[in-house]
């Protein structure tokens, strides 16, 4: 009961925040959403399979320049955003074949590896425009309608927010979300009681590689130009903190990690715009920002604040307490 | 012919390079079982206190040293976040070493701002069988050499060396017999910084060093260290050098845009290969 009143003010909220906020706040309000649209993957990817994927920025660069490049080849944008998330999980796919027989740290390495090629021949190649990039790329449209304003894409961002939730959420409950939940814990344990443990950690890593793709052709519609520069390694590293903060594998936990980071961010950069603060400041304090909460998050609250706020409310009510976990 | 022997040499001076970052990784992967994604911060510290030593009017030798006893530092203080907190899981620590490489960012730019620095080296060039090389990459290559044949007898002949060896090869009776198996991570921390502080001291005449150039480090020194599985050193200063040769060479014979594609894609190849070699279980019950 409280969970489906809590569900609908937070949905209440949501739909009216876009006519509530003003020019300034919008694009941050929709950052945010993209944000955590990638939040919920690679938390999804760290949390169920266990896996680190230091390269989720690629899929978000594939996704845009994919939607970029059919929009500006006369392709209607909707088609556009759809083929997006499907372009960046197919190449997550092929990617994650080789891949994926790597583990820990060698994964880690590999996808920073990915991503590194994958922004160097962008910078090089003829169409995606070089170290330029795409520009001019039109507004989203579907048949006559146009979307106009910011306050459009906001809503736009947050129905793929509760697209990618909706669907993380029926995947963790279903039979298949158990299974990734073992094969987290071992992946010997798992394989010998019949799970096909490659085939789902494939499977995740497309997924999570979609919901990145997803996000980055809403980004393209939404800035209008695309380039190499847009998805530098801080990105990708960003969405590890955002899902470590909110917790690994809780759906909630990455939205709220993702809204924490970056209203504290956000807060910051008010701060460091303010008259007598040297120029570099935006970037140190964004830098400092990351590296400070992600390390005492994952020393200290290894969690991840939903569940550490979650678990001693219910312990709170029903003591004295049994951890099952 | 000379131009070849020319690329052979020069590409010999960056893999020496990249041997000293990956030979602090594989240091303290050995000891710890962490992989130090903030290697390449090490050299970026070290690199950044040369030049501004040296602008201050600090003699050569003298503000080398101080920069590599700097970048020392810098691995303990990484080693304390990443492995001082008891129960820490290496993958965990991974996590920790990157923040603590982000974090660095934030205190280089407020120290030495965003701008590429470069530093003075030995000036001047030889010619070494009809083949032209600049002095500072024959004094890396010289370093590097004296710097390897020092680690061998550290880890050989040492009490200390013995017992980082033992930590290495079994953690539960290194504690046994009584070595402090924390402490000695904390060691190989150290040194892991005093390596990666040598290779920026001695990178940084021959390109210039800003706060995110680590990540070109660290990502060419795994690869290095990726070839001996992050465990054997001769393996990995092997491999270190393989790279660089052929990168100078990729470069030099005009794919130079495509330099950092090859170290990336072969180390890829190599890991995947190993991969396949690695049963699961082996992984698991450490």
């Amino acid at each position: 009961m409280i969970r489906l009143v809590a569900g609908l003010l937070i949905a209440a909220v949501t739909l009216a925040l876009p006519s509530v906020l003003d020019e300034s706040a919008l694009p941050v309000y929709i950052l945010l959403g993209l944000a955590a649209m990638v939040t919920v993957g690679v938390s999804l990817l760290m949390g169920y399979a266990g896996q680190v994927s230091l390269g989720q920025g690629a899929f978000y660069a594939i996704g845009a320049y994919t939607a970029a490049l059919l929009a500006l080849n006369g392709v209607p944008p909707l088609a556009g955003l759809i083929a997006a998330p499907v372009v960046a999980a197919l190449s997550a796919l092929v990617i994650g074949t080789p891949l994926l027989r790597l583990r820990g740290h060698h994964l880690a390495f590999a996808t920073l590896a990915m991503q590194l090629i994958l922004l160097s021949l962008a910078g090089q190649l003829e169409f995606t425009g070089g170290d330029i990039g795409l520009q001019a790329i039109p507004q989203f449209s579907v048949g006559s309608w146009e979307a106009e304003g910011a306050t459009t894409y906001a809503y736009l961002t947050w129905a793929g927010v509760a697209l990618v939730m909706l669907v993380t959420h029926n995947v963790i409950t279903s039979r298949p979300g158990r299974a990734l939940r073992a094969l987290a814990t071992s992946e010997t344990a798992a394989a010998s009681s019949g799970i096909p443990v490659g085939r789902y950690k494939l499977t995740v890593f497309a997924l999570s590689a979609a919901f990145a793709g997803l996000a980055g052709g809403i980004y393209c519609f939404y800035t209008g130009y695309v380039a190499p520069g847009s998805f530098p390694v801080l990105m990708s590293i960003q969405y590890i903190v955002m899902a470590v903060v909110g917790g690994l594998g809780t759906t909630w936990g990455a939205v709220i990690g993702a809204s924490a980071i970056t209203l504290l961010l956000q807060g910051l950069n008010t701060l460091s715009s303010l008259p007598g603060m040297p120029t570099y400041a935006p970037s140190v304090f964004s830098y400092a920002v990351y590296a400070l909460v992600l390390i005492v998050v994952v020393l200290f609250l290894p969690q991840g604040l939903l569940p550490a706020v979650t678990d001693r409310l219910v312990r709170r009510r029903r003591e004295p307490s049994v951890r099952t976990r | 012919m000379s131009a070849f022997l020319t690329y052979l040499l020069n590409g010999l001076a960056v893999g020496c390079a990249i041997a000293l970052i990956a030979s602090g990784l594989v240091a303290i992967h050995r000891v710890t079982g962490v992989v130090n994604f903030a290697q390449g911060t090490f050299a970026v510290v070290a690199g950044l206190c040369t030049s501004s030593l040296l602008g201050l009017g600090f003699p050569h030798g003298l503000s080398e040293l101080a920069a590599v006893l700097a970048a020392a530092v810098a691995g303990l203080l990484t080693g304390l976040a990443a492995i001082g907190k008891r129960g820490t899981t290496p993958l965990s620590a991974l996590i920790v070493t990157l923040g603590v490489g982000v974090l660095a960012y934030a205190v280089e730019i407020v120290l030495w701002g965003d701008q590429p620095r470069s530093a003075p080296g030995l000036a001047g060039s030889m010619i070494v069988a009809g083949a032209r090389i600049q002095t500072q990459h024959l004094l890396v290559i010289g370093v590097t050499t004296a710097t390897f044949v020092l680690l061998a007898l550290f880890f050989g002949r040492t009490y200390l060396g013995k017992a980082l060896t033992a930590c290495a090869s079994n953690p539960y009776a290194a504690r046994v017999v009584g070595i402090d198996v924390r402490k000695m991570g904390l060691l190989a921390f150290a040194l892991g910084g005093l390596l990666g502080g040598i290779a920026g001291v001695l990178v940084t005449p021959l390109r210039p060093i800003s706060f995110d150039t680590d990540v070109t480090l660290i990502v060419n020194g795994f690869a290095a260290a990726v070839f001996g599985a992050l465990t054997r050193p001769v393996v990995t200063l092997i491999g270190a050098l393989l790279l660089g040769v052929a990168e100078t060479m990729a470069a030099g014979y005009g794919y130079g845009s495509h330099q950092l594609e090859v170290a990336l894609g072969l180390m890829l190849v190599v890991m995947i290969v190993q991969a396949g070699r690695r049963s699961v279980i082996s992984l698991e019950s450490t």
